[in-house]
């Protein structure tokens, strides 16, 4: 188990040192969401619209559309340079590799999460600060569905021609549930709601979270075969 | 011996031929003259006959997309592929009808094209779903890779539909209700001539479902059969 | 209750879609077994 946690940690670790090295994707995926809030800001009447009711909404399209760069990424990275072979060639179980990616990612988009929240809460004059902590149990509920389903369909994309146009195509459509059920959620901790009262929400998102971790853990020995 | 079997499987597939066109003869019959139009949405709603067969079918090929993958993963045999793969494709034709067909019907009795309703909008996204893995496969070269790819996609689209389904219902509810003749309860507000006539018309599209799986499954077979030939071609050569 | 023209147009598409999905199939099923039997044919002679 110990050994099993260790190699884990590798390669989360290796990824975060060629982040520290390149400072690529941080940068790329903060920026990105930051230019989809703008766009959205001036496509939508702010005066017409309650922006509480728009924010949430605006918010979550910005982390999914960021979040596919990161997703994009982490496989193509290893994948141009050889690297998955060697990853592969690892005596490790392959479920490693997975949760390592998984990990990696959830890390860098959590990190871009937290630079893009408090502009959020400046652009859109929503004061975020006194849910704070409701928000970010539902805002890591979201990006962990995100991050389960998009790392598992992103070492698939890798080996295709097309991999950056085929990612979203493919996991999008499986997203809808998890886009929803978080604008859903967010929305209603910015309304002030307690967690208890959107317990239904929390759960969906929750089994969809462990769900699509257990069909990883049981798929990723067939994607990752050559 | 393979000359046999050929025949044989040739002569089912006559009998299924003639038998899905007869239902279908009885149900074409049964809808448009046997069954009385409906007192409120007029003629019209004769489009129910045809829609609820289609839906059905289409996802009744997505479980099957779902359970060949699995049986593919599992016992790896090129077969499970190539069923999950017709299935997709029929399922994916089907579904299309039936998203075609929904609105037109929806026109005259809601008065919109389109309403965002939970039925509508998780058929949809199961189409999009369905579509991006027949994409999936028209974008990787025939394989094992194909293979695996697409029952993957099989299994993790077919377990998205109880969350779609719950989260589409709930994401309606914070809303205003659509002014929709509300279809709760199938079969309860029915009579028993137009539940008849729809027993029929889902046998007639289910034989369907079978005839053209027959028809697509003979038709990858023969396509690996030419494709080892041509190999064996290059290799003698 | 003049709706005649949308039953029409519905079973227009579902028929029309049917049947040119069947008309497709035929035709792919007759290329394929086409370019089989010309496999076959110049492979039996090649190996005379």
């Amino acid at each position: 188990m110990n050994l099993y946690l260790n190699q884990i940690a590798a390669i989360v670790w290796k990824d975060f040192v060629t982040e520290l090295k390149t400072r690529e994707l941080l940068s790329a995926m903060f920026i990105f969401a930051l230019l989809v809030i703008l766009i959205f800001i001036f496509s939508i009447n702010l005066s017409i619209v309650k922006a509480s009711e728009v924010g949430p909404g605006i918010l979550w399209v910005a982390f999914l559309f960021a979040g596919t760069i990161g997703l994009n990424r982490s496989f193509m990275l290893e994948k141009e340079n050889g690297c998955l072979m060697g990853l592969m060639l690892v005596p490790a179980d392959r479920t490693t590799i997975y949760f390592g990616k998984l990990i990696s990612n959830l890390i860098f988009l959590s990190i871009m999460e937290l630079f893009i929240l408090p502009l959020f809460m400046i652009f859109f004059n929503i004061d975020l600060l006194s849910h704070l902590g409701p928000l970010l149990v539902v805002v890591f509920l979201g990006t962990l569905g995100f991050c389960a389903l998009g790392t598992l369909l992103s070492s698939l994309s890798a080996n295709l021609k097309t991999r950056e146009i085929m990612l979203p195509i493919l996991l999008y459509p499986l997203l809808i549930p998890i886009i929803i059920g978080a604008v859903r959620m967010t929305g209603q901790v910015l309304d002030g709601t307690e967690l208890a009262d959107m317990m239904k929400w929390i759960g969906l998102t929750a089994s969809f979270d462990i769900i699509y971790i257990g069909v990883s853990i049981m798929t990723i020995d067939h994607i990752l075969e050559e | 011996m393979n000359q046999e079997t050929t025949e044989e499987s040739n002569e089912e597939s006559y009998i299924l031929v003639w038998l899905t066109g007869i239902v279908f003869l009885v149900a074409m019959a049964a809808i448009f003259l046997y069954v009385p139009t409906e007192q409120t949405e007029g003629p019209v709603q004769r489009i129910m006959y045809i829609h609820i067969p289609s839906a059905w079918l289409s996802f009744f090929a997505f479980f099957i997309v779902f359970i060949c993958s699995i049986l593919f993963l599992w016992k790896k045999e090129r077969e499970w592929d190539i069923y999950a793969y017709a299935s997709a494709e029929i399922g994916v034709i089907f579904c299309s009808l039936v998203l075609i067909t929904g609105p037109i019907w929806a026109k005259p009795i809601w008065g919109t094209w389109w309403v965002w309703d939970a039925r509508l909008t998780s058929t949809l996204i199961l189409w999009l779903i369905y579509v991006a893995y027949l994409m999936l496969r028209a974008q990787t070269d025939a394989g094992s890779m194909r293979a695996r790819y697409a029952a993957v996609l099989g299994i993790v689209g077919f377990l998205n539909i109880p969350f779609i389904h719950f989260s589409v219902l709930w994401w309606r509810t914070f809303h205003p209700q659509p002014k929709v003749i509300s279809s709760e309860g199938f079969g309860k507000g029915m009579e028993t001539s137009m539940l008849i006539t729809l027993g029929i018309s889902l046998c007639a599209f289910t034989l369907l479902y079978f005839l053209l799986m027959g028809q697509r499954v003979r038709q990858e077979k023969l396509k690996d059969e030419i494709d080892s030939l041509k190999r064996e071609q290059l290799y003698s050569s | 209750m003049d709706n005649f023209g949308f039953l029409f147009a519905a079973n227009a598409f579902v028929w029309g879609g049917i049947i040119y999905y069947v008309y497709t199939l035929k035709q792919r099923s007759r290329e394929l077994e086409k370019d089989l039997e010309l496999l076959k044919e110049t492979l039996s002679r090649e190996s005379r």
